[in-house]
C-alpha cells in the first residue's frame, strides 16, 4: 500500500524510495537542527483545527496537521517526500499557529523545510521556483521584491482590462505621484546605492548567494552580473569622494 | 483570570505594562510573548542591546493588544518604512498616509537609505534564512535609529515578520551571536562609550495600521471639517473589514484590541477608523479567512489565489452582506482582493465590490484626490459606484484632471524638457523627493547614477 497508514494519503514517490536511508535521515535532521524548531512543535491533539481552517487544503492535497504528526511520529519517508512538493502548496498565513491549542506553528515548519529544501537544491524546488526568478533578481539585486515594471499585462491576463491601461505611460504616470513612493518603475522606490551594497554584504555573509547558485546558476550569474556592476560604480563613487 | 503578570503590572524599566484590570474578556492563558519586554530590558542592562525608546516627542498614544498589554503607538517623528508591494503596485497607499502626515503636520523621513524586509521572498521561495532576514530588519532599524526617527512600519508581512524576528532575536543568543559580525561589518552595532557593541531593537514594532487606528478620532475630526464640507458622506457605505494574516496571526499578541471593537474580540485596527467615520461596518461569515495570496500562489499559482479570494471572500462579502466595499490593511490583500474580480466574469462568478486599505478609505472621506492622492486609477476593482455612494460625483473631472497632468508630464518627458519638468514639479509636489533625508540626495541608485532624471 502506498498510502501511509496514519493519513498522509499521497503515495511515496519513486524517487524517494531510491534515496539512501541516511540521505533522508540527515535531511531531515537539519530541519529538526534548527533553532526554530522547538519554539514550532509542542503537542498535538490531532484536532485537525488547523487542517479545517487552512486555506490551502481547500485547494490541494495539504494539510497543517499531517506536517505536525509526522515530525512527532518522526516519520523520515514521507517528511522527506514532503519537502518536494508538498509543502510548497502552504499559503504562509500562519492560520494554523494562531488556532493551534498547543500554539505549534506549522506554517513556520514549512518555512524551515522550504529552507533546507532549497539549500539542498531539490530538483522539485528548482522546476517550483522557475516562475519566481524575477522577484529573486529583483530583491538580490535592489533590495526591493516588487517595481510597477513587472506587472506587465501580458503576464496578468487575468487581472483584466485595466491593467493593459495602467501601464500606459506608466513612467508619467509615476513621476505624478506629489510624494517620493512609486516614483521609480524599476523598484519600488529609489534605493540608495550604497544601502543596496550593504545588502550584498548581507546576502553573502548568510549564505544567500550559495543557496541561488544550487538553485538556478543562470540566475545567479546574471544576479551576480549585477551585483558586481553596481560593487565598482560604489568603489569609483567613493575613490571620487576620497 | 490566569496572566503572566497580572494587571496594574509595570516592568522595572517600564516597557511592559498592563492596565489596572482586564480592558475586555481575554483567553485564559499566560502570555509569554509578552515576557520578551522584561528580556529586552534584561539584555540592554548586559550591554547586548539598545532599545530605541518611544519619547514624548514621537507623542505616542496607548492602546491593548490581545492579552491586555499597554502598547505604545508613536504618532510624529516617524521614519517610514515603506512596502514595495504598495510603492510598487499600490501607489496610493503610501500617498495617503504620507498626506494625511502632511495634513496633521507631523514630522517625518521618507528617505532611500532602505531595503525592503525581504520577507515576502522568504515566505514565497524560502530562499533566505533567519540570520539574513534578522541582519536585514536591524541594519534598517539601525539606520531609522541613527536619524533619530522613529521606524513606521507599511506592509503587513513586514510587521509580521520583525516582530518574529525580534522575539528570536530576544529569545535566542545564537541568533544575536550570528548576526553581530555582520552588523559590525555594516557598522551597524552602537558603542555607548563603555566597549560594548549593541544590536539596535525598536521598543515595539509598529503598523502603520496601528497609527491609523491611534490616529481615528483626528483622522474623524478631518473628516468632519473638510470631507463633509466638499459634500462627502460615508454614512451609507457599508464596509467589510479583512483583517490582514501577518499583521494579527503572526505573533498574535502584538496587535491593537478594543473593547469597542467587537468587545475585544477581534483585531481592532481599521474596523475602529471605520467607524469612527460613521461607516457601517457588516459582518461576514469567513472574516477570520485569509485572502488566498499565498506569496508565492499570486504569481505561479494563480488558479488558487483567485479561486480562494472569489469563493472564499468576495462572493461572501458581496451574497451575505452586500458591502458596497472591502477595507484591508495589507498589501498582498489588496492586490488579490482588486485584481481578481474581473475573471470570475468567465465563470459567472463575478462579484463586483470596491477594494483599498483603511488609509486610502480614511483619505478619500476627508477629501483627498481620488486620483492624484489616492492613485484610484491603479485600482482594478469596481471603484466609480463608491465614489459616487461617498458623493464623490465629479470623479469625472477629477479623473481627468489627472491624466491630463500625466499627459502634460510625458510630453515634456518625451520632449526631454527636463528643466520645465523640474520647474512643474517645484510647485506640484506636496513632498519633494530627498529634501529631508538623513543625507541629502544619495549619489545614486540600486538601478541607476541619478535618480528620477537623465539631466
Amino acid at each position: 500500500m502506498d498510502g501511509h497508514p496514519y493519513g498522509y494519503n499521497l503515495p511515496i514517490s519513486e524517487k524517494t524510495k531510491a534515496v539512501p536511508w541516511e540521505e533522508k535521515v540527515r535531511i531531515v535532521e537539519e530541519v529538526k537542527s534548527d533553532f526554530r524548531f522547538k519554539e514550532y512543535i509542542f503537542g498535538c491533539l490531532n484536532c485537525g483545527v488547523c487542517t479545517a481552517s487552512c486555506p490551502s487544503n481547500r485547494f490541494f492535497d495539504y494539510s497543517p496537521r499531517e506536517i505536525v504528526q509526522r515530525f512527532l511520529e518522526e516519520d523520515v519517508e514521507v517528511l522527506y517526500d514532503m519537502m518536494h512538493e508538498y509543502i510548497w502548496a502552504c499559503s504562509q498565513c500562519f492560520t494554523c499557529w494562531i488556532r493551534c491549542p498547543f500554539v505549534n506553528n506549522p506554517g513556520g515548519l514549512v518555512a524551515i523545510m522550504r529552507e533546507v529544501a532549497v539549500r539542498n537544491a531539490f530538483e522539485a524546488t528548482k522546476d517550483l521556483l522557475k516562475p519566481y526568478g524575477r522577484v529573486l533578481l529583483k530583491v538580490m539585486t535592489t533590495g526591493n521584491q516588487l517595481s510597477a515594471d513587472m506587472l506587465q499585462p501580458d503576464f496578468f491576463p487575468d487581472w483584466g482590462p485595466k491593467m493593459a491601461d495602467n501601464m500606459e505611460n506608466l513612467r508619467a504616470k509615476r513621476l505624478a505621484i506629489p510624494f517620493d513612493v512609486g516614483k521609480s518603475v524599476k523598484t519600488a522606490w529609489e534605493v540608495s546605492l550604497e544601502t543596496a551594497i550593504e545588502m550584498y554584504t548581507i546576502w553573502r555573509e548568510t549564505g544567500i548567494f550559495e543557496m541561488l547558485e544550487k538553485l538556478d546558476p543562470n540566475l545567479y550569474n546574471v544576479i551576480m552580473d549585477i551585483v558586481e556592476e553596481n560593487e565598482e560604480r560604489y568603489e569609483e563613487l567613493y575613490e571620487e569622494e576620497e | 483570570m490566569a496572566h503572566a503578570h497580572g494587571f496594574g503590572h509595570n516592568s522595572p524599566g517600564g516597557l511592559l505594562r498592563y492596565p489596572e484590570k482586564p480592558p475586555f474578556p481575554l483567553k485564559e492563558y499566560s502570555a509569554h510573548y509578552d515576557h520578551i519586554f522584561e528580556m529586552m530590558e534584561e539584555l540592554e542592562a548586559k550591554g547586548e542591546i539598545l532599545i530605541h525608546r518611544i519619547t514624548e516627542e514621537h507623542q505616542p498614544v496607548e492602546v491593548f493588544t490581545r492579552t491586555g498589554r499597554i502598547k505604545l503607538i508613536p504618532t510624529n517623528k516617524l521614519w517610514h518604512h515603506k512596502s514595495c508591494g504598495q510603492c510598487g503596485n499600490i501607489p496610493g497607499y503610501p500617498a495617503s498616509i504620507f498626506w494625511f502626515m502632511n495634513k496633521f503636520g507631523l514630522d517625518y523621513l521618507n528617505e532611500p537609505h532602505q531595503t525592503s524586509c525581504t520577507a515576502w521572498n522568504y515566505h514565497g521561495s524560502g530562499t533566505s534564512n533567519p540570520v539574513a532576514l534578522a541582519a536585514v530588519w536591524l541594519r534598517n532599524m539601525h539606520q531609522a535609529w541613527k536619524t533619530g526617527y522613529y521606524p513606521l512600519i507599511h506592509c503587513g508581512t513586514s510587521f509580521g515578520s520583525y516582530k518574529e524576528t525580534r522575539e528570536q532575536l530576544i529569545m535566542n543568543k545564537e541568533l544575536r551571536d550570528a548576526v553581530k559580525p555582520i552588523l559590525r561589518k555594516l557598522g551597524r552595532l552602537v558603542d555607548i562609550g563603555d566597549g560594548k557593541e549593541r544590536i539596535v531593537i525598536p521598543q515595539e514594532v509598529v503598523h502603520y495600521s496601528e497609527w491609523v487606528h491611534a490616529m481615528r478620532y483626528k483622522i474623524k475630526e478631518l473628516y468632519e471639517k473638510e470631507g463633509k464640507a466638499k459634500g462627502i458622506d460615508v454614512s451609507n457605505v457599508r464596509v467589510a473589514i479583512h483583517n490582514a494574516c501577518h499583521t494579527y496571526k503572526m505573533i498574535a499578541d502584538d496587535y491593537p484590541y478594543d473593547p469597542e471593537v467587537f468587545n475585544g474580540q477581534r483585531p481592532a485596527a481599521s474596523t475602529a477608523v471605520v467607524k469612527a467615520l460613521g461607516a457601517q461596518v457588516v459582518d461576514y461569515s469567513t472574516w477570520f479567512d485569509c485572502c488566498g495570496f499565498g506569496f508565492r500562489h499570486i504569481l505561479t499559482e494563480r488558479e488558487f489565489t483567485r479561486s480562494f479570494a472569489i469563493q472564499r471572500k468576495l462572493k461572501v462579502i458581496y451574497e451575505e452582506v452586500k458591502a458596497d466595499l472591502i477595507v484591508t490593511h495589507d498589501t498582498g490583500c489588496t492586490t488579490t482582493f482588486e485584481k481578481n474580480q474581473w475573471i470570475g466574469k468567465a465563470h459567472g462568478m463575478y462579484y463586483p465590490v470596491a477594494v483599498m486599505s483603511d488609509v486610502m478609505f480614511a483619505a478619500l472621506a476627508c477629501g483627498a484626490h481620488p486620483f492624484k492622492v489616492v492613485q484610484l486609477y491603479w485600482n482594478c476593482s469596481d471603484y466609480e459606484r463608491l465614489l459616487e455612494k461617498m458623493g464623490i460625483s465629479n470623479w469625472r473631472e477629477l479623473r481627468k484632471e489627472w491624466e491630463d497632468t500625466v499627459k502634460y508630464i510625458a510630453e515634456l518627458e518625451k520632449a526631454g524638457k527636463y528643466d520645465e519638468l523640474m520647474e512643474f514639479f517645484k510647485e506640484y509636489d506636496l513632498y519633494e523627493p530627498y529634501s529631508r533625508t538623513s543625507t541629502g540626495k544619495p549619489k545614486a541608485s540600486a538601478t541607476a547614477n541619478m535618480p528620477l532624471f537623465k539631466s
